[in-house]
Parts: C-alpha cells; sequence; structure tokens
C-alpha cells in the first residue's frame, strides 16, 4: 500500500516532518509512506493561477498515486498554517487531487494541545466540495509537547503513545480499504503487497521479516517433520517424502498464499543457481520485501488478475537467461476446496530442454515465421515481464 | 475622525471583498477614515528562525497599530479563511502584536447564498489564538450573498436592506470601539502575556 505523508509544515525545523519520518521508518512493515514537503508551492492566487506549476503537479502526481494520505499539521494561531492552507486551495481550485481520497490527520505542536484546533479546521477544510477528501472520523493523533516527545534518534519515546499511533494507522489501513468499497473502485489498486492483515493459516506473533521466521513460526504451530505422516488427497506421505517429492520437480515452485505472505519454495539449488534465486531467509517474508518497490505495481497487477479471477494463469517469458534458455514463469492461482482464491503458485521452467527433445523425437525442425506474434506477445506481456525480472533478479 | 483599517481578506485582482470594504470607505465617509490594506504579494510565512519580519509587514503592522479598529473583510475558500489572509495573520502575530486588544469587526463577500459562514467563524477562532488576542465585535458578523450581483456599475451597493444593516452593524461597530477603549486594564498586561507567549 502506498501512502503520502504531507509534511504541514514550511519551517526548516518541524516536529511534524519528524513525526511522519517516524511514522515512515518505525511502520514501514505496514505500507510505504513518501514523504511530500510544501515549501517550494506558491501562495495561492486567483489572479496567478499556478495549478500547473511543477510543484503543485508534482504532489498532485503522488496524491493521485497513492492509495491513502496523511497530513501532519502544526497549529498556527488556532487553525492550519497559510502554505498547508494554500497547497489544498491549488489541490482544489483546477484539479481535485484529495477527491475521494481517504485522508488521516495527525499533528504535534510545541504545547500541551497538540494541534486539537488545527485538526478540527483542517477536517472541514478537507470536507469542502472542491476538497472532498474522505477523512477518518475519530482516531486523533495529537502530539504534545513535541519538544521533549523524541529520543536523538527521533523515534518517539512514550510506548503508549507509539502502541496508540500504530492502532490509529491500523485502523486507517482498514479505513482505505472501506472507502474503496464506498467508490467502487477496481480492486486492482488495493492489493496489500505488505500482508498486514491476516488469514485462517496466518502464524500471528511471529515476525514476517525475520531471517529464521520459518524456525520460529514451526514452534508456534508445533509443525511435523520428519517421518510424520501427513494425509493427503489422494495418498499418504510422510514429510520427509513429500520433500523429496517437491524436490524431484523439473521446476522452481513458490508457495505465496492468499494474503500475499511467500511461505514456501522447493529449495533444490543454493539462490545463485536459481532460475529466479529464493533464499532460505526469504521464507514468511511479504511480498512486498522479495520485490524491489519500482515493480511493486506489476506484482499487485498480477495478482489482481488471479484474485479477481479475471485468469486463473498469468504467463511471461523472462529474457534475461540468454539464448539456450527459455524461462517461463508461470503465476498460477491456487484455490482451497470451496473454490476460493487461496494465493499464487509460481512455477519456473526452461522450455527449451522440452522442446530440443520433442524436436528430436519427431524428427521436426522449428521454422521462423514472419507473422508470429512472438513480437507481439513480448511487448503484451512487458508489465509482467518487470515483475518477473525484478524478483528473480532482487531476490 | 475615527481610524479605521479595513483589511482586504483576497490577493485576487478581483475581490467583492476589496469592492465591499471600497464602498463601506465612501459610504461612511463622514462617520470614519477607512484606509485599506492589501495583503497581496506577501512571501509565504515558514516561522524563520531569525523571527525577521517583511518590511511591508512591519509597514502594515504599524498603521495598524495606530488604527482605533480594523475591519477584516475575507472571502471563503474550502469553507476556511483563504491561505494569503491566513498568511498576513500568522506574519502579523510573529514576535509583533498589532492586533493585542485591537476592535475587529468582520465582514464577508461570497459568490454563493452562504456569504463566508464558515470562514467567517473560523476567522473569530483565529483571532482570538494568544499571538493575536483582538476584541472581535460579538453578534454575526456581515455576510454578503451573491456578491457578484451585489453591486451596481458605480459599485455601489444596490440591496437597500443589505446597505440598511451594514449602516447599523458599522454604528454599532463603532461603539463597539469606542467601549473598548474603556476596557484598557489588562492592556498592558495583555501586551506582556503576549510577547513572553513565543
Amino acid at each position: 500500500m502506498k501512502i503520502v505523508g504531507i509534511v504541514g509544515s514550511n519551517a526548516e525545523v518541524s516536529y511534524n516532518r519528524q513525526l511522519l519520518k517516524f511514522i515512515k521508518n518505525h511502520f514501514h512493515s505496514l505500507f510505504e509512506l513518501d514523504l511530500v514537503e510544501i515549501k517550494d508551492v506558491p501562495m495561492f492566487n486567483q489572479s496567478n493561477d499556478q495549478t500547473y506549476s511543477e510543484p503543485v503537479q508534482r504532489i498532485h502526481r503522488k496524491i493521485t498515486n497513492a492509495d491513502g494520505v496523511i497530513i501532519a499539521t502544526p497549529e498556527h494561531n488556532y487553525t492550519v498554517p497559510a502554505a498547508l492552507k494554500s497547497l489544498i486551495e491549488w489541490l482544489s481550485y483546477k484539479i481535485h487531487s484529495l477527491e475521494n481520497k481517504p485522508v488521516m490527520i495527525v499533528g504535534a505542536s510545541y504545547f500541551n494541545q497538540g494541534t486539537s484546533r488545527a485538526q478540527v479546521h483542517l477536517r472541514q477544510i478537507l470536507n469542502a466540495p472542491g476538497v472532498n477528501g474522505i477523512v477518518m472520523p475519530g482516531n486523533e493523533f495529537l502530539l504534545g509537547n513535541a519538544k521533549e516527545a523524541f529520543d536523538e534518534n527521533g523515534n518517539l519515546k512514550d510506548q503508549g503513545t507509539v502502541e496508540f499511533l500504530k492502532s490509529c494507522l491500523e485502523k486507517f489501513i482498514r479505513f482505505i480499504n472501506v472507502v474503496s468499497v464506498l467508490e467502487d473502485k477496481p480492486a486492482a489498486l488495493l492489493e496489500d503487497l505488505h500482508a498486514t492483515g491476516t488469514i485462517e493459516t496466518t502464524v500471528e506473533g511471529v515476525d514476517m521479516y525475520a531471517e529464521d521466521w520459518l524456525e520460529q513460526a514451526a514452534e508456534k504451530v508445533n509443525a511435523v517433520e520428519g517421518n510424520t505422516y501427513v494425509k493427503l488427497d489422494r495418498g499418504l506421505l510422510t514429510v520427509d517424502q513429500i520433500n523429496d517429492f517437491l524436490r524431484s520437480m523439473p521446476m522452481e515452485l513458490t508457495f505465496v498464499d492468499s494474503n500475499n505472505q511467500f511461505l514456501y519454495y522447493n529449495r533444490t539449488l543454493p539462490a545463485e543457481e536459481m532460475l529466479a534465486s529464493r533464499t532460505p531467509g526469504q521464507v514468511g517474508n511479504p511480498l512486498a520485501k522479495c520485490h524491489p518497490e519500482k515493480v511493486h505495481k506489476s506484482v499487485e497487477w498480477v495478482i489482481q488478475q488471479l484474485r479477481s479471477g479475471k485468469t486463473d494463469s498469468v504467463r511471461v517469458h523472462v529474457p534475461t537467461h540468454g539464448p539456450d534458455k527459455f524461462v517461463v514463469h508461470t503465476y498460477k492461482a491456487m484455490y482451497d476446496q470451496d473454490g476460493n482464491y487461496a494465493g499464487v503458485n509460481e512455477y519456473v521452467l526452461d522450455l527449451k530442454p522440452v522442446i530440443d527433445w520433442y524436436l528430436q523425437q519427431t524428427g521436426q525442425k522449428l521454422v521462423g515465421n514472419p507473422d508470429a506474434v512472438s513480437g507481439a506477445s513480448v511487448k503484451g506481456s512487458s508489465e509482467g515481464a518487470d515483475t518477473v525480472s525484478g524478483a528473480s533478479v532482487k531476490a | 475622525m475615527v481610524k479605521i483599517i479595513g483589511l482586504v481578506g483576497s490577493n485576487s485582482d478581483h475581490s467583492t471583498n476589496r469592492m465591499l470594504l471600497q464602498f463601506m470607505q465612501r459610504h461612511f465617509a463622514d462617520q470614519a477614515k477607512i484606509n485599506l490594506l492589501e495583503i497581496k504579494d506577501l512571501p509565504v510565512f515558514n516561522k524563520p528562525e531569525d523571527k525577521k519580519i517583511p518590511e511591508e509587514v512591519q509597514i502594515m503592522a504599524e498603521k495598524i497599530e495606530a488604527a482605533d479598529g480594523v475591519v477584516i473583510s475575507t472571502p471563503e475558500y474550502d469553507h476556511s479563511v483563504p491561505a494569503a489572509l491566513l498568511n498576513a495573520l500568522h506574519w502579523l502575530s510573529y514576535g509583533i502584536h498589532p492586533f493585542v486588544d485591537k476592535p475587529v469587526m468582520i465582514t464577508g463577500a461570497s459568490y454563493g447564498r452562504l456569504g463566508t459562514s464558515r470562514a467567517q467563524a473560523h476567522l473569530r477562532q483565529v483571532l482570538e489564538a494568544p499571538e493575536l488576542k483582538a476584541r472581535v465585535m460579538p453578534g454575526s458578523g456581515f455576510l454578503l450573498s451573491y456578491s457578484l450581483q451585489a453591486f451596481d456599475e458605480g459599485n455601489n451597493l444596490k440591496d437597500r436592506e443589505e446597505v440598511k444593516k451594514l449602516e447599523k452593524m458599522f454604528t454599532d461597530f463603532l461603539s463597539f470601539v469606542e467601549i473598548c477603549k474603556q476596557l484598557n486594564k489588562a492592556y498592558a498586561m495583555n501586551k506582556k502575556e503576549v510577547e513572553n507567549f513565543s
């Protein structure tokens, strides 16, 4: 999930900036927070329209592409700072960047009011018809006495405050999802690569980012291993036998559950020898951690295709392995017994040996076809290709 | 004669709030000397560490300081006070305090029906903030709705009823200015408190 954090102050020293930085660093497992500064935004003036100036447009683009916005407002004279109000005026004059956008308000102040009055004004401002942001009710986060609130590393000192902030932010993520239902938006924007939710099988209380997630999680659920029998549909195998069986598969297999958590791969080779490398410590990670940020939108797109049922597999050729291989990643939707989406089975396979064997067995040859769709298909799947290449390069 | 500052709350070249203040300036010429102050072209307030105030703000502050009262005419942008007016008020309360105990009357003109009612409510709260601490005349301010149609070709308010209302309110304001002069016991203390605040 992508959130824009607007620093409501244009001053050089700002506790609101510090608060947003803390949220960005401390809650990175909940969402990506992109901090936006307002100091280059000109004063709003109807007679000198600068809607299309670079500073305004840059912020407009970021907000448009974000799933939600957090505004951190100081309080000047019982209200919001002119600089922040000016930005909102630009964003509601010729363009309407905040329209139907989920918004959360936070604020930090020197004294004990913690911007209580400014927040009420900001709420009313965001409700105005030209602005039309959808502000999360309740969950007011007011940070008073901000000078004393942070330690030398910029972290909030008081644990209770951090816990309350966390609960507000988690509610905001759910609020974003509620708003999307309200707006009847395509679900494509909502793929939560950070796996902040839980499903029935999620092992709670273990850090998904931990290198030894597997060991911790296995202990927590008393997972069976070794020569314990497991009854399957249809057969009876020990855990060892299942492992032998999966390792012998002629392809690299990856299991991602419907919560976008990476749970399993058939470890047959060291990471650097795999077609799409995976490392043991990655098991348990949310998908966001497995991919560089620039391909997140593509990953979201692939999963949405599968989750929404538009298709049950997305297939992508990854050309980075040279002419001797034809490596294809197939993302196949998995379904539980009731037919509900259960996650992705990604299998990575080099088709070249299969094709060579086929040609040899049948005595046939490949003939180039000038009308072939290879060009078109490469182009058509370029979005997916980014996804995979990113994953395999980084992972 | 009573000296009143008319603070134009808009930085737009075409402003019915400016027109309203200009009308008041002419219409009440025999009761008060109203000088208009513009907020255009002030730099964006950014809480400079050195507390340095732009010269044009300093001049504005001196004029307000010297006046018996201030009429602020505010547009309404996004249900609140325009950024440009907030900006002027930020500057005018940053280490300087010309508004302390100053009698203020709020007016506002809007293109629509509500006549800046919400902006006026916000402005009232803003003017009560510790570093402004103005004496805003109680009771509702003057709301001019459908302001684009409100003036004739001589730039005078067309509606006789509206003019009457404005006349009564302004007369009250002049009385309010007089009353405020008697409320002077706490002035020195207020001024001192405000200076200590920041």
